[in-house]
């Protein structure tokens, strides 16, 4: 039966060489585990995407309960940690999982530095990577205020005071995140929703398409 | 050879037409985006009024006090009622000095004789940033500037203070 | 490759109507023992992710995720902390050299040149050696970028009493606390303590005095003598507004558990 669905579908689109082109390239000896254990560094790059996944389904499910209104928001966060039946895990794996990511994402660019992967031709995926990188710091930097507790709002504040301080545009830049030149409040809110769940993450997403992408042209680079 | 010719020129021209037509495209859905994104910058603020910070005059001495008081605050369609805070002493010519207690390193609160190590003068706990009695920041701790302070009036014998001000380079 | 005349199309789509077999490729002009990626290798780090995922939920589960109370802007007593992962950067506006005079050193040119480095970094070190000894350059910038980075973040953990802040700042959700204000006590909160501790007792200069575990004689104590930065005699009446008042305090936080 679901042969027939697979085989009908193909006909109509041809979707074999589509999944063949990622399913069947080989993987060389040098980056399995099975064969050096040391090849362990290889996994950190897939497990970091692993944890972007939590990231990306804990978050969904979170803003099932979340509203991003100041008067609401800490209110919000908690009745779904303490009133909402595995709310308290969903919230964990989002907050945890925020500095999991981090720290897969630095042993990942240590692994590629530390190997010097990144030489030719595979410059350009690295900037993509550091790109990557810096648009999780953002995420980390937004989803910090989103709770709305004292700590989330005072480490914002001295967040953007640190934007204040660049040259020139510095006072615009506040204003532009905050959205508001001496209030961080409810515009402040609401801009770093917008900013954490639907702009960065789009970004996000272009990113980690060119790095996949970016892999499969290119293999994966030869052992030392 | 003319009509291949032609035929390169007919393709560059569409593909400007297309470059034209995206960039119409593009122009036409993100101007209004953008600039609703960036409205609060090019938004001017408005100064506030004073507001009786509900100390007499009389009671203001020579050792800086903590006042607060609160006033009406407009963010966006959030109107609130906030709480605002100063340190307010007389200096040695008798005038009435009221600090934000904002440090102008990072943004934390500063409090008057805040470490016990640092007496008679403003402490900030975040980066150990002090200030003198008058406000101005002590060298080589990291604020830059002296601390802000607030627009005052007298009235009635009480005091009255609204915006923050930026002293200039003590 | 079949081209031009040679293909037949479905309709005027580009899907073949001959179908190809698809021929698994032959591993043998690989060298090294290689392996499908499908399915060999993804099982292995598939493998790999649910060790990960179980240490993973194991965490969560044996640390809640953390919650202070709802921000309160006024709240002059607070010491703001960013997250861990930007903890380098706030300790490193401590230092004189990357403060006051030098802020912009310590805000953009230093961590605007690591950043900008690592950004860079292939076309930085383009030489063709892959083996760290072979760019010692390269290596030696990230390995002091990496000890700065992992020092800063130390030093400036080290200096935080973590314990004593998640105690300080426990979340309390204002609507649980009801103020009687008919109570014999509010009066007399209202005159001595109202300015430090809030109208609802949520702090403000002085810590909230909800959720505190406190006898009524130790909070008649408090009161009358002070306690850490509270100074004494911020309480004077007589003894039975003094009782009141503790009582009141002890309602209080007995209707918001």
């Amino acid at each position: 039966m679901l042969q027939k669905i697979y085989d009908w579908i193909d006909d109509r689109i041809d979707i074999t060489p589509i999944w063949r082109d990622i399913a069947d390239h080989e993987v060389p000896e040098h980056v399995n585990p099975a064969h050096h254990f040391s090849a362990f560094v290889y996994c950190f790059g897939g497990l970091t995407f692993f944890v972007v996944v939590i990231q990306i389904l804990s978050g969904m499910f979170l803003t099932m309960y979340y509203v991003p209104d100041i008067e609401n928001a800490w209110k919000s966060v908690y009745y779904l940690q303490t009133e909402v039946a595995h709310g308290q895990i969903v919230r964990g794996m989002h907050h945890w999982g925020a500095s999991v990511v981090i720290v897969m994402l630095l042993l990942h660019t240590l692994r590629v530095f530390f190997q010097g992967a990144y030489k030719k031709p595979r410059e350009l995926n690295w900037v993509v990577g550091v790109l990557i990188f810096f648009v999780m710091l953002g995420l980390g930097f937004t989803g910090y205020l989103l709770p709305w507790d004292n700590k989330a709002y005072f480490a914002t504040q001295v967040g953007l005071e640190m934007a204040e301080q660049v040259p020139l545009i510095g006072t615009q830049l506040k204003i532009l995140l905050a959205g508001d030149a001496t209030i961080v409040g409810a515009q402040t809110l609401t801009r770093f929703f917008a900013i954490h769940v639907f702009f960065l993450p789009a970004a996000l997403f272009g990113l980690l398409a060119a790095h996949f992408i970016l892999i499969r042209r290119q293999g994966i680079s030869g052992p030392l | 050879m003319s009509d291949e010719k032609q035929q390169v020129s007919r393709r560059q021209f569409l593909n400007y037409t297309l470059t034209g037509v995206g960039g119409f495209m593009a122009a036409g859905l993100l101007i209004s985006p953008i600039r609703m994104a960036i409205d609060p910058v090019l938004k001017g603020s408005s100064g506030g009024d004073l507001a009786n910070v509900g100390l007499s005059v009389d009671d203001i001495t020579a050792d800086p006090q903590r006042i607060d008081w609160s006033v009406d605050q407009v963010d966006g369609w959030y109107e609130s009622e906030v709480s605002r805070s100063a340190w307010v002493y007389k200096n040695d010519n008798d005038e009435i000095v009221a600090f934000s207690p904002v440090c102008k390193h990072l943004g934390c609160i500063v409090s008057w004789e805040g470490s016990e190590q640092h007496p008679n003068e403003y402490f900030c706990p975040c980066h150990d940033g002090r200030y003198y009695k008058d406000g101005t920041n002590v060298p080589g701790t990291p604020p830059l500037a002296p601390l802000d302070v607030y627009e005052q009036e007298v009235k009635d014998g009480m005091l009255f203070l609204g915006d923050v001000i930026p002293q200039g380079e003590a | 490759m079949h081209k031009g005349k040679g293909m037949k199309f479905v309709g005027d789509s580009r899907i073949s109507a001959e179908r190809k077999p698809n021929i698994p490729k032959d591993y043998s002009e690989y060298p090294g023992r290689t392996e499908a990626f499908w399915p060999n290798f993804l099982l292995k780090e598939w493998l790999a992710g649910a060790v990960f995922l179980v240490g993973f939920l194991c965490l969560t589960l044996a640390h809640p995720s953390p919650l202070e109370g709802m921000a309160d802007p006024t709240d002059a007593a607070y010491i703001p902390l960013p997250d861990w992962y930007f903890l380098f950067l706030y300790e490193l506006l401590k230092y004189q050299f990357a403060s006051g005079d030098f802020i912009l050193l310590g805000m953009l040119v230093l961590p605007g040149l690591a950043f900008g480095a690592l950004l860079l970094a292939p076309f930085l070190d383009n030489g063709p050696g892959r083996r760290p000894h072979q760019r010692p350059v390269a290596v030696g910038m990230m390995l002091l970028g990496l000890v700065s980075v992992v020092w800063l973040t130390y030093t400036s953990a080290a200096n935080v009493d973590w314990e004593s802040r998640a105690e300080a700042n426990k979340p309390i959700p204002a609507s649980e606390v009801t103020i009687d204000t008919e109570h014999p006590g509010y009066a007399s909160y209202e005159n001595s303590c109202l300015a430090c501790h809030g109208a609802e007792l949520e702090g403000g200069a002085g810590p909230t005095l909800v959720g505190i575990d406190l006898t009524a004689e130790e909070i008649a104590t408090i009161a009358v003598d002070g306690i850490g930065s509270m100074p004494a005699d911020q309480f004077q009446g007589t003894d039975e507004e003094l009782e009141q008042l503790a009582d009141f305090i002890i309602t209080v936080n007995e209707a918001a558990e």
